[in-house]
């Protein structure tokens, strides 16, 4: 089983409804998660101060884009799974997951991020 | 030459006035600029030759009926009394010259023959104007007394029917050749105009690929002046992300010379980011040689955006059902919420390939290959074959929520429930009118098969609702040594 112990996991998702659902995922999977956060001032907030192993970020906060978030984590060398219902087309290069998915493909991108930035 | 030993016999002086006359006709005919300038000369040699001081020439209209073109020395009430008139038909081969010494000679009716005689007319001659071997019209010759035409006069009579006959087939040539070229010309005009308003943008190409024209929607669009068009390269707008994708795809339509339909981003005069829909159609010329090609360009940035916000929401809310379910199936046995989730991301893979090709179709290998991701992954175990496929965006939903079935039944209970069976997934298309796709899914390896006894969600899934959604048939049948699923269907249905 993929496992996600002891990981600290930065969830930025402005659905309450699907924030309470990955939240539940990734404790499931034995993370502490992060937030959530649903804009992108309180994710840029997080970002910048708090401590974490990863971060799961919806592309699409309330009609802003995520980018200035996803800056902030890249310049800390943290690193960073997109979630999207835009596909992956539009992922220009990044990892991105295709909304809705299922726990195993969320276990899946986060441990190959984590596994990349080492 | 015999003319020339027979006039010396009649003396020289007459000769050299008719040499001269047959060589200014040569010369006249040849300088002609029109039909008229044909007939004026023609009936210059005429009576001056034969020696009458009437002449008239006569042509065939469209609709086959004689029409004086010219004449010297007619009343209009002959003219309109003798109108139609002819010995022989439009288009008759081998019409001979007919020599009349006296009207009342013939077996004329008599109204002609007084017609006739009334205007002064006994002797007469019709001479057949010929086009390419066929009679096209006619020239007379009128004396005031009965006249004996020597065989010298019928000699000059039809070497002068000959030389006008050859002007006339020239001119009506050069008339139609003139037409054709107006024709051509006002269709140009027209095209040019059309193109020029129409609301798409329109171009054609050399051989190379090399702008030849451009209407004014697409000079606008990548601010090409009309006079900088030859020299203006459509290749350097295109973005560096789809520049070799399309640069490929076009190069091999103009290589194998057939038609191309391609997608691409390209930068527009402001320098912004365009995704333009080209669909582009070879030409040739009347010999089959390529010429290039003719093709509109078609701006879909807004409904790329508005599609691509479309999935975004249709998957968004695919995401929020979900949460909904994992807080009430909370404290339900957990294999029933991952069975929803599965189901409803196999839907969602489903909706996602068809909205990349705007809901047009899906590829059946991408559709299993992203069906197969969504349970943890069991490479090597799944062997796939068949050719690639495009399914209706109906068929494509209801294969991606069996095959998801069929994976998830497998994990389970099936072949890849334990560490040695797999999967072989097969597909055909029967070469039928009605194109028939027989997909096979057929497990090996497994724990040993046995018939369930309740009928499952995934069963009826399987069996009753694909069936309806494909019109087609879902058979499964539970082998001892592994399960084997046969779907079939009209890809046309």
């Amino acid at each position: 089983m993929m496992d996600l112990r002891d990981k600290r996991i930065l969830l930025v998702e402005d659905e309450a409804l699907i924030a309470a659902m990955v939240s539940e995922m990734l404790s499931d999977l034995g993370a502490t998660v992060v937030g959530p956060a649903g804009s992108v001032q309180n994710a840029l907030a997080l970002a910048q101060s708090a401590n974490f192993d990863a971060a799961l970020l919806d592309v699409n906060l309330r009609g802003e884009r995520v980018d200035p978030v996803a800056d902030v984590l890249i310049e800390r060398s943290i690193p960073v799974l997109f979630a999207s219902g835009y596909g992956a087309a539009a992922s220009h290069g990044r990892a991105v997951i295709d909304k809705p998915y299922t726990q195993d493909t969320l276990a899946q991108g986060l441990l190959a991020v984590m596994a990349g930035a080492k | 030459m015999a003319n020339v030993v027979h006039m010396a016999m009649d003396g020289l002086p007459d000769q050299v006035d008719e040499l001269q006359a047959l060589y200014r006709l040569t010369d006249s005919l040849y300088r002609a600029q029109s039909l008229d300038d044909v007939y004026a000369a023609a009936l210059d040699a005429i009576t001056l030759t034969l020696g009458c001081a009437r002449a008239s020439i006569l042509l065939f209209d469209d609709a086959g009926v004689m029409r004086f073109v010219a004449w010297r020395g007619l009343s209009d009430g002959y003219r309109t009394a003798v109108d139609g008139h002819t010995p022989w038909k439009l288009g008759q081969s081998g019409a001979e010259a007919i020599f009349v010494r006296d009207i009342d000679d013939t077996s004329e009716p008599q109204h002609l023959k007084d017609t006739i005689k009334g205007e002064g007319i006994r002797g007469l001659a019709f001479i057949p104007l010929e086009s390419h071997g066929r009679v096209v019209g006619k020239f007379m010759t009128y004396y005031e007394a009965p006249h004996v035409f020597t065989e010298h006069e019928r000699e000059l009579a039809v070497t002068i029917a000959r030389q006008v006959g050859f002007s006339v087939e020239r001119a009506y040539n050069e008339v139609a050749r003139q037409h054709a070229e107006a024709q051509l010309r006002e269709s140009e005009t027209r095209f040019r105009l059309m193109s020029e308003n129409a609301p798409v943008m329109i171009w054609m190409s050399d051989q190379q690929g090399g702008c030849l024209h451009l209407n004014r929607m697409l000079r606008d669009f990548w601010g090409v002046d009309e006079d900088k068009i030859a020299s203006f390269d459509w290749r350097s707008m295109m973005d560096a992300a789809d520049a070799a994708r399309i640069t490929s795809e076009i190069d091999r339509a103009f290589a194998e010379r057939r038609p191309v339909k391609i997608n691409g981003r390209y930068r527009d005069a402001g320098g912004r980011l365009r995704v333009l829909e080209t669909s582009a159609q070879p030409r040739f010329d009347r010999a089959g040689q390529f010429l290039g090609m003719i093709g509109i360009n078609v701006d879909v940035t807004e409904r790329e955006l508005l599609l691509a916000e479309l999935n975004h929401r249709v998957k968004n809310t695919l995401a929020i059902v979900q949460g909904i379910a994992y807080q009430t199936f909370k404290g339900v046995d957990e294999t029933v919420r991952k069975a929803f989730d599965g189901r409803l991301v196999a839907l969602s893979v489903a909706h996602r390939l068809l909205t990349e090709t705007s809901w047009e179709n899906a590829s059946l290998e991408k559709l299993v290959a992203d069906t197969m991701q969504i349970v943890a992954s069991h490479a090597g175990r799944i062997q796939v074959s068949g050719i690639n496929v495009l399914l209706t965006p109906r068929h494509a939903l209801a294969i991606g929520i069996a095959l998801h079935e069929l994976l998830t039944n497998a994990v389970k209970y099936g072949a890849l429930s334990n560490d040695t069976g797999h999967v072989d997934l097969t597909w055909s298309v029967s070469a039928g009118e009605d194109r028939k796709l027989r997909l096979v899914w057929s497990e090996k390896g497994g724990p040993e098969v046995l018939k369930p006894s309740r009928r499952g969600f995934g069963s009826i899934l399987l069996e009753q609702t694909l069936a309806g959604d494909l019109s087609g048939e879902v058979s499964t049948d539970y082998r001892p040594d592994g399960l084997v699923c046969t779907i079939e269907f009209s890809l046309r249905g």
